[in-house]
């Protein structure tokens, strides 16, 4: 860990939700940290358990889901526990905040924004009315919107999409917070709208000096504004990397898939390069590394589970083929690939 | 209007072509001393598609990519224009004739999860196209047929007795391709086929259908926001705006040459998944005021937002020009 005094670190965490067709698995082991100012992308297929991750951050795992196993800690404390839980509602919406993917489903559709927006810093940081609605005016402003005066006495249906997208942006900056996490920010717009919006936590990151973690399924859009990389599989992480080093060299073979499929826009092949068959299901994972099933590299010591192990200069990865490829005495050789 | 708007092979017949497209949509429900408010969602839109070939269609959301989807399977109204399947004007066709054109084209939706009828089997499912045109009289009849369907687009042999829910969202996608295919179309009408659908198992779809317009040599007219995999399967793109299109070229030009300055725009937004290259990318940026389409603006659509704008854009609406071979573009000033 290279990176000095880590606001967040989670370690291990298992999550598991009661079902009636028995217990998904969504969270197993999965580990990382992240420092001040820092942007962390965590990628993944719909089902991997990025949205789950998010929620047990922001203590929002409700029954028939339960946190299980492993450890998250805020600035060197822990958030699990009944002491941990009290610490934790003291720092959530105001050190820790969140942006969903679907602003409607968070803003209360007949409360205007103002209301919406000075109710945050009126609760979490006792202004009066009078001050709160001066924040909030420039809270607007610093997301870029106009007239922002005029847009607090309007309802969130007389926004656009993007624009809707911009007022939980603020609101979730409003308490000044350490770290933001963005679950699917821009997945329900438009690019051009999505680079916008990019564009400004971007901005808000360097001015606030945020820490952020995006999760996306887009790997285009982590490209953009992540420092490190956390690809998630079946409730697993098995990659992590600095953003550039797992975009030239990935190591695991679901990465490198997920690359190689994803079509680009400069060249054309005959052929997209695919990942044959689906992931598996998490209330009965397979033995072994979750990805054997679809993994052209797959061999005997996949049946078991495969550790985290640093495989490439900056990154790590679950990946028993990755480790022997890494391994000292191959290095020589070259790689012609 | 008799300019043709470039197929991509030239001596065969189009067996797709769109002159002229108007579609409006009728806004509220008006009352007696009001007259019916209408919202032009579509207006000018022409175009061919060669067979075999897919054609893109681009835009963002509310550009009009469905509608026109919808027009050309005659399932919403032209106001204005023609609609030319394989020389027939099917524009006005109505009752049987209508139904037997109709089952020249299909469609594929977006949303696996939506379209399909969890209740049916993918058996029910595959073969309701079969026995509602009577190609088969009952479902014994069409077991044989369904079958092959399946076996065709990937899908295990015991899937027939099976519901939707049992499937992943890829196969879902799939079982939406066998019933599309069952009538044997030559247009297929795909609308965000892929887009509800994940990274690794997209290719696996896209691949499908490639495979199939090969084998079967349909035609696609395949609608998405995606420009990366509208690149990948398209011979040639329309990009939308407001209702127009605003340029349509081969890929390669559209691509590596965007002429019309919303083109510029939108391709300079898409993230590519490469960091060094994404970090040295300038993004073109213009304003954001989206058009009201209820009144849309005079002149070309565009012009609230482009920095090109002149007194001729804000009054006169451009017409798709050759400003290249092959290459059309709605724009007064770029070339
Ligand atoms: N309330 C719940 N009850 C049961 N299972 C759940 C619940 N919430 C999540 N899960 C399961 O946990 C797993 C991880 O889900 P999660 O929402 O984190 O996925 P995701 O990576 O965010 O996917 P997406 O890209 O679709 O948002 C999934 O298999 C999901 O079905
Ligand atoms: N049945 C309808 N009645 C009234 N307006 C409609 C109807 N269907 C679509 N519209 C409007 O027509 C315009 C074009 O819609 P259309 O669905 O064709 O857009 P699209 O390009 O497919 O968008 P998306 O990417 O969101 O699917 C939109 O502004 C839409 O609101
Ligand atoms: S551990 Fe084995 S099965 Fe898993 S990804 Fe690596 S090579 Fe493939
Ligand atoms: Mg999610
Ligand atoms: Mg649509």
């Amino acid at each position: 860990m290279s990176t000095p005094e880590p606001l967040l670190e989670v370690e291990q965490l298992r999550v598991e939700f009661e079902t009636r067709a028995g217990i998904v698995h969504a969270l197993n082991d999965v580990s990382f940290s992240i420092a001040k100012g820092e942007t962390l992308g965590i990628v993944g297929e719909s089902g991997s358990g990025k949205s789950v991750t998010a929620q047990a951050v922001m203590g929002l795992v409700d029954l028939p889901g339960r946190i299980c196993g492993g450890d998250m800690r805020w600035r060197g404390r822990s958030l699990l526990g009944r002491e941990g839980q009290r610490y934790g509602r003291s720092i959530r919406g105001k050190e820790v905040a969140m942006v969903f993917q679907d602003p409607m489903t968070s803003l209360n559709p007949l409360l205007t924004i103002g209301t919406q927006l000075c109710e945050v810093t009126e609760r979490h940081l006792g202004l009066t009315r009078a001050q709160a609605r001066g924040r909030a005016e420039e809270l607007l402003a610093a997301v870029g919107i106009s007239a922002p005066a005029r847009r607090l006495g309007q309802h969130p249906h007389e926004l656009s999409g993007g624009m809707r997208q911009r007022v939980m942006i603020a609101m979730a900056i409003a308490c000044e917070p350490k770290l933001l996490i963005a679950d699917e920010p821009t997945t329900a717009l438009d690019v051009t709208i999505q680079a916008q919006i990019l564009e400004l936590i971007a901005e808000l990151q360097q001015k606030l000096g945020l820490a952020v973690i995006l999760i996306t399924h887009d790997l285009g859009v982590v490209a953009g504004l992540c420092h490190r990389v956390a690809v998630m599989y079946a409730g697993r992480i098995v990659e992590s990397a600095d953003a550039d080093a797992l975009f030239t060299h990935p190591a695991h073979p679901y990465t490198q898939g997920l690359l190689r499929s994803t079509p680009s826009l400069d060249v054309v092949e005959e052929r997209l390069a695919s990942i044959e068959g689906t992931p598996p299901s998490l209330l009965d994972p397979p033995p072994g590394c979750p990805f054997r099933p679809r993994c052209p590299v797959a061999f005997h010591r996949c049946l078991e589970m495969p550790p985290m192990a640093p495989v490439i200069a900056g990154g790590e990865a679950a990946c028993w083929w990755a480790m022997e490829r890494a391994l000292p005495e191959n290095a020589f050789l070259g790689t012609a690939d | 209007m008799l300019q043709t708007y470039g197929t991509a092979r030239a001596g065969t017949a189009p067996i797709l072509k769109v002159e002229d497209l108007a579609v409006e949509y009728p806004l509220g429900k008006g009352f007696l001393w009001k007259p019916k408010r209408t919202f032009s969602a579509l207006d000018g839109i022409s175009f061919e598609l060669a067979r075999g070939e897919t054609l893109g269609l681009v835009g963002e959301s509310g550009s009009g990519k469905t509608t026109i989807g919808r027009a050309v399977l005659r399932r919403v109204a032209a106001a204005r224009g023609r609609i030319i399947f394989d020389g027939k004007d099917i524009t006005d066709l109505a009752g049987e004739k209508l139904r037997r054109i109709r089952a020249r084209m299909q469609l594929v939706l977006q949303d696996p999860y939506a379209s399909l009828n969890p209740r049916m089997r993918v058996l029910d499912i595959v073969a309701e196209p079969l026995l509602v045109h009577g190609v088969v009289r009952n479902l014994e009849e069409a077991r044989p047929r369904v079958r092959e369907l399946l076996r065709l687009v990937g899908l295990p042999a015991d899937a027939h007795e099976r519901h939707p829910h049992a499937f992943s969202g890829g196969q879902r996608q799939r079982i939406g391709i066998a019933r599309a295919l069952a009538l044997k179309p030559e247009l297929i009408v795909a609308d965000e086929p892929v887009s509800a659908l994940d990274v690794s198992v997209r290719a696996q779809v896209v691949n499908l259908l490639q495979d199939l317009q090969q084998q079967f040599g349909l035609s696609y007219l395949f609608i998405a926001h995606d420009l990366s995999v509208v690149r990948h399967i398209s011979q040639r793109v329309a990009i939308l705006y407001a209702g127009r299109v605003v340029e349509l070229a081969d890929r390669e030009a559209i691509y590596t040459s965007p002429r019309h300055p919303y083109t510029e725009a939108l391709l300079s937004a898409v993230p590519i998944a490469n960091p060094s290259l994404q970090r040295a990318r300038k993004r073109i940026v213009y304003k954001s005021e989206v058009p009201d389409l209820v009144n849309p603006p005079a002149g070309c659509r565009f012009h609230t937002r482009c920095p090109w704008a002149s007194d001729r854009c804000r009054t006169e609406a451009p017409p798709l020009m050759e400003k290249a071979p092959k290459h059309f573009v709605a724009c007064w000033h770029r070339d």
